[in-house]
């Protein structure tokens, strides 16, 4: 057998589910009425969106919800010429931009697409403001992503 | 000889087999809180974290890295185990050695599976790699070998298990049938578990159909989704945490054989998939640390890992608690009932509840609150020493948790 290579071919089929649970769940609900829906740890006061059972920094659970604003500040970002979510690496016409979203109120950052604007333009404390899906459907596409306010 | 594990508490989610109403983290956390609710330790005790689950079996690899904050381990030392279906009693050793060690004083261990977001035969795939391998050596085809194995689950292992201690022992149909029924009574009767059949018969399994001879519809465990945790602490901290504590005084992991191809891959030459003997050394190892020289006798209760009912025949007799092919007779004298001499899983056990990674945490759990006295289906009998029991399909690796209300007696050495 010595040098000799034997190979197998077979195929696994690979499905999986995520449950989102009943706190992601209050999430998608708020997208479904374009309203951004968060929650807040009593003890430090802390903001997260989406919410979330527990505070890390309090091993609390978080009981309050609350509504936030469609504005927050950009704090983070990056821009690229290649596809993402495909399945191979490609180089597209239009530069897309991501950004950390860090809505007016919240503690947390969301990563979402930064939309109507140019990569010269992004500059971290940016204020954008969110640019909903024409039918919202309970679903995390129903944001399209965030622009600048007033245009940039 | 280091310092003596205690376990002060154990605490369950409810089981289903689908909880979708949570996600993973969630799901953890259930279990977290139950444990901590039931002792007067807080997650500020805990110095280490201990967690598992089956790999791949939800598609979220290092799922204890998003699982962080709803476990309360921020900052604190984590440790991930994972030993497939034995990963709970892996779990339940590694928090032994934690606090054995004087490394720390206060340690969770943890361990969950929602197998409802999964594939199942995905994640057995991966775990069966070492025996598949050696098949695809030998130049077997992948699909064949699938159907070989009992269509990729441990029920292929579980069959070839049973149609050999069947013919060793005459055991009957009809004996297996008595341990699943016994099984799902006990679960009835526990508030955590899956399949509470509290009216089920012997008629009603063997009108089911084999799904792999001799193991039918009505015999097999079902898939769950669940999470367990435990609190394991020093002698000195446990007086503050609770009243009951119960003192781990033998562990032991050991594999002896693989399921199937034990020849080829394991190299013993053992062909007889019922002798199992990493149980009888895993056994004779923790024994002998917790002193005890007459189990059958020593032994108060035992929770022991059988997804399928011939599993816990054979695991009563290798483990020492029944003389080797009888413990089906125990079973039709009602021996193994709560009430019984020797009371076996009245949990329900994994015949009844099996959301694997947490299963053989669960079984250890499960003998402690029985020492406690305060088990969901308490047996009425007074447990002073009792085991926790774990197997793994795929290279028969058990692991054993040797449990008493009073502290070891001295160690005589090794086997
Ligand atoms: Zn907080």
């Amino acid at each position: 057998m010595k040098g000799e290579i034997l190979t197998t071919k077979g195929a696994v089929r690979a499905e999986f589910d995520f449950w989102v649970g009943l706190y992601l769940d209050k999430f998608l609900e708020g997208l479904e009425q374009k309203k951004f829906i968060g929650n807040k740890c009593s003890k430090c006061g802390k903001v997260y969106i989406p919410p979330r059972k527990i505070c890390g920094d309090c091993f609390e659970h978080i009981e309050e919800y609350v509504d936030l604003p469609e504005t927050g500040v950009l704090t983070n970002f990056t821009f690229t010429k290649w596809a993402i979510s495909e399945r191979r690496p490609r180089q597209s016409k239009n530069i897309k931009m991501i950004g950390l979203v860090k809505l007016d109120g919240a503690d947390s950052a969301m990563l979402l697409p930064i939309l109507e604007t140019e990569p010269e333009n992004l500059k971290i404390g940016m204020k954008v403001q969110v640019v909903w899906s024409e039918k919202p459907q309970g679903q995390p596409s129903d944001i399209k992503g965030f622009k600048p306010i007033g245009g940039a | 000889m280091g310092v003596q594990p205690v376990i002060v508490s154990a605490g369950f989610s409810e089981h289903a087999s689908k909880r979708s109403d949570v996600n993973m983290a969630e799901l953890m956390n259930e279990a977290i809180e139950d444990a901590l609710s039931k002792c007067n330790c807080t997650i500020d005790d805990i110095d280490c974290f201990i967690n598992g689950n089956m790999p791949a079996f939800e598609g979220a690899n290092i799922p204890e890295l998003w699982m962080t904050d709803h476990m309360g381990a921020k900052n604190k030392p984590f440790m991930r185990v994972t030993t497939g279906g034995t990963t709970g009693g892996s779990i339940a050793i590694a928090a032994y050695y934690a606090v054995a060690s004087g490394l720390y004083d206060t340690v969770l261990a943890t361990a969950f599976e929602q197998q409802s977001c999964g594939s199942t035969t995905v994640g057995l795939s991966s775990v069966a790699l070492g025996e598949v391998s050696i098949y695809l050596e030998l130049g077997y085809d992948y699909e064949k070998l699938r159907r070989n194995m009992g269509a990729g689950a441990a029920i292929g292992v579980g069959a070839y298990q049973a149609v050999n201690y069947m013919r060793r022992s005459h055991c009957t149909e009809e004996d297996l049938a008595r341990v699943v029924v016994q099984n799902r009574h006990n679960a009835a009767k526990n508030w955590w578990t899956h399949l509470k059949m509290p009216n089920y018969t012997i008629e009603q399994v063997l009108d089911t159909p084999y799904i792999s001879y001799p193991l039918r519809f009505g015999m097999v465990t079902p898939a769950s989704d669940g999470s367990c945790a435990m609190i394991y602490t020093t002698e000195e901290n446990a007086k503050k945490f609770t009243d009951t504590p119960v003192f781990v005084n033998g562990v032991a992991s050991v594999s002896n054989e693989t399921a199937i191809v034990t020849s080829e891959a394991g190299g013993v030459g053992q062909i007889d998939p019922c002798v199992q003997l990493g149980a009888k050394i895993s056994a004779k190892l923790a024994y002998e640390q917790a002193g005890i020289s007459f189990p059958e006798k020593e032994i108060d209760y035992a929770e022991v890992y059988s997804p399928f009912p011939n599993q816990e025949l054979m695991w009563l007799e290798r483990l020492g608690l029944f003389e080797e092919n009888t413990a089906h007779i125990q079973y039709r004298e009602g021996i193994t009932a709560p009430d019984g001499d020797l009371p076996v899983n009245c949990s329900g056990g994994v015949n009844s509840t099996n959301a694997i990674g947490a299963s053989a945490l669960e079984r250890v759990a499960e003998a402690a609150l029985q020492i406690m006295g305060k088990a969901g289906n308490q047996s009425p009998k007074e447990i002073h020493t009792a085991i926790g029991h774990g197997w793994g399909g795929a290279l028969n690796l058990i692991t054993l948790s040797v449990l008493a209300d009073q502290s070891r007696r001295k160690y005589k050495g090794g086997i």
